[in-house]
């Protein structure tokens, strides 16, 4: 008599299971469609209910934050006092400073999102699982316009894309996810490179790629610390957001190369409302002799 | 010759969809579920312990191998990871697989306990939520394009998990419900003397 084994059926389930799942990846991967439609609808049907838990459960929720958050909270309240008081002291020098970038704004022939559509949007949650921390959701999805690649910006500069849009809410990548590839230009030195978030501190970003250091060994050639950083003109997004402000400048590659830290501009990790810049997305940038990123797509 | 008595059940009882409809076990793993993902999607994505939350879908997914078995655990578990991975960035199907496979293995190991003490529920949680998050970021790194090993995943997978060792103490008699893996004990009692009297005639 043939004698099945202990668990045969379950291993047989397991490997249909797999088989699906690995199916599903595959899926995803190539970017098939009815599978992320299917995703975003289902999202949709459940949008109404989690905005209603969310309302109901929010206040608890903010209890344990100001309960568990209340030493933060002071240590912060301690810092911005401290930055109120550097910033008074430095209000002419501010001025100075904004001054000379306005007027090197306006010598670039470069505007901040002028002429592009602009949608206000709030930020409905932040991560939800413990290996998201650079997505949030935010209250406007494709019936508004809103479209996978749309720039998200705040008042401070660049907070990232659309990832996902569905009808009424969207994912957004913040600038912080070292995965999120941005073209950026360097203001001081004219020099394009691509950069992306700094893993475990979501308040720098790195430019890694595309900076020669240069040839002269002329230091006086490199970005000034402090100096803007906006995106490139052939990037997926906008021209001339600002991204940040140089904190380094370091070389890499036996001296060939510069990476670049930067400060960003946005607050990636306390943000209430944003902008959706509603410019259609490039679905690619442009590569070749006439882009300045000729190797690699940002 | 004497009558069949009804035997005290040694093996731990794998009873899912027993003296139910495969409809309404259906819908109590799904209400169940989705009062997890809606905690998780809401309250946990404020309320955290050192920047990390529970992993409520994962706890259904380890709860569902604990009193479904390896063959309905899996199953139960891919779709919970499924629902899960339609609110995450990483690809549909990581964590599916990752839930699937630790649910399996999870329902072999535990295939022959004789009782699921609340104690042992707890520790099972802790471990498999582990498992699974530990599973989760590897196959996340490998397969799916996005660098989930790092610094932080010690601490993710030891803090999830014990947050999940906890709230197994009130989601567990959930899913107890849910899959109605356990047999009611005062029934069982009370049925005792009618069936003694039956085998007699």
């Amino acid at each position: 008599m043939a004698v099945v084994p202990r668990g045969g059926r379950s291993r047989y389930g397991l490997l249909l299971l797999i088989l699906t799942a690995v199916t599903l990846l595959t899926l995803d991967f190539r970017g098939f469609g009815p599978l992320e439609t299917a995703q975003s609808q289902v999202r949709d049907v459940l949008e109404p209910v989690v905005s209603a838990v969310d309302t109901v459960l929010g206040p608890v929720a903010e209890v344990w934050t100001v309960m568990f958050s209340y030493n933060d909270l002071r240590d912060e309240n301690a810092r911005l006092q401290d930055e109120v008081d550097r910033l008074r002291s430095a209000d002419i020098r501010s001025a100075a400073q904004a001054d000379a970038f306005d007027r090197l704004l306006s010598a670039t022939g470069v505007t901040y999102v002028e002429g592009i559509e602009r949608l206000t949007a709030t930020v409905l949650r932040g991560s939800v699982g413990n290996f998201d921390d650079d997505l949030v959701a935010i209250d406007v999805g494709h019936r508004d316009g809103v479209a996978p690649g749309m720039a998200v910006v705040t008042a401070a500069g660049l907070v990232g894309r659309v990832e996902t849009a569905d009808a009424v809410s969207s994912t957004v990548t913040t600038v912080s996810d070292p995965s999120l590839v941005i073209g950026v230009r360097l203001l001081d030195s004219g020099d394009v490179g691509l950069g992306h978030g700094m893993a475990g501190d979501p308040t720098r970003f790195v430019v890694d790629g595309g900076l020669r250091w240069p040839e002269t060994g002329d230091l006086s050639e490199l970005p000034a610390v402090g100096s803007p950083v906006v995106t490139a003109a052939g990037s997926r997004y906008p021209a001339d957001i600002p991204v940040g402000r140089v904190v380094s400048v370091e070389a890499a590659e036996a001296d060939l190369a510069q990476v670049v830290t930067v400060e960003l501009a946005a607050d990636t990790e306390d943000l209430g409302y944003v902008t959706v810049l509603l410019q259609p997305p490039a679905e690619e940038a442009p590569v070749g002799p006439d882009s300045p990123f000729a190797e690699e797509s940002p | 010759m004497t009558a069949p008595q009804s035997v005290p059940n040694v093996m731990r009882p794998r009873r899912l969809l027993a003296g139910d409809s495969m409809i309404l076990t259906t819908l109590r793993l799904m209400l169940v579920y989705l009062v997890a993902l809606l905690f998780q999607l809401t309250f946990f994505a404020e309320v955290r312990v050192a920047g990390v939350a529970p992993e409520l879908p994962a706890l259904v997914a380890v709860l569902a191998a604990v009193f479904a078995g390896a063959r309905n655990g899996s199953l139960i578990a891919f779709l919970a990871g499924l629902m899960w991975d339609v609110y995450l960035s990483t690809p549909l199907g990581l964590s599916a697989i990752a839930f699937a496979l630790v649910a399996h293995a999870l329902g072999v190991v535990t295939e022959d306990l004789v009782h699921s003490t609340r104690l042992r529920v707890v520790v099972l949680a802790f471990l498999g939520t582990a498992a699974m998050v530990t599973a989760y970021a590897l196959l996340g790194t490998v397969v799916g394009g996005r660098v989930l090993i790092d610094d932080r995943l010690l601490t993710v997978v030891l803090v999830a998990s014990a947050l999940n060792a906890l709230l197994s103490v009130v989601v567990a008699p959930a899913m107890r419900w849910a899959v109605r893996s356990e047999p009611m004990p005062r029934k069982a009692r009370r049925r005792e003397p009618a069936e003694r009297a039956r085998n007699r005639r």
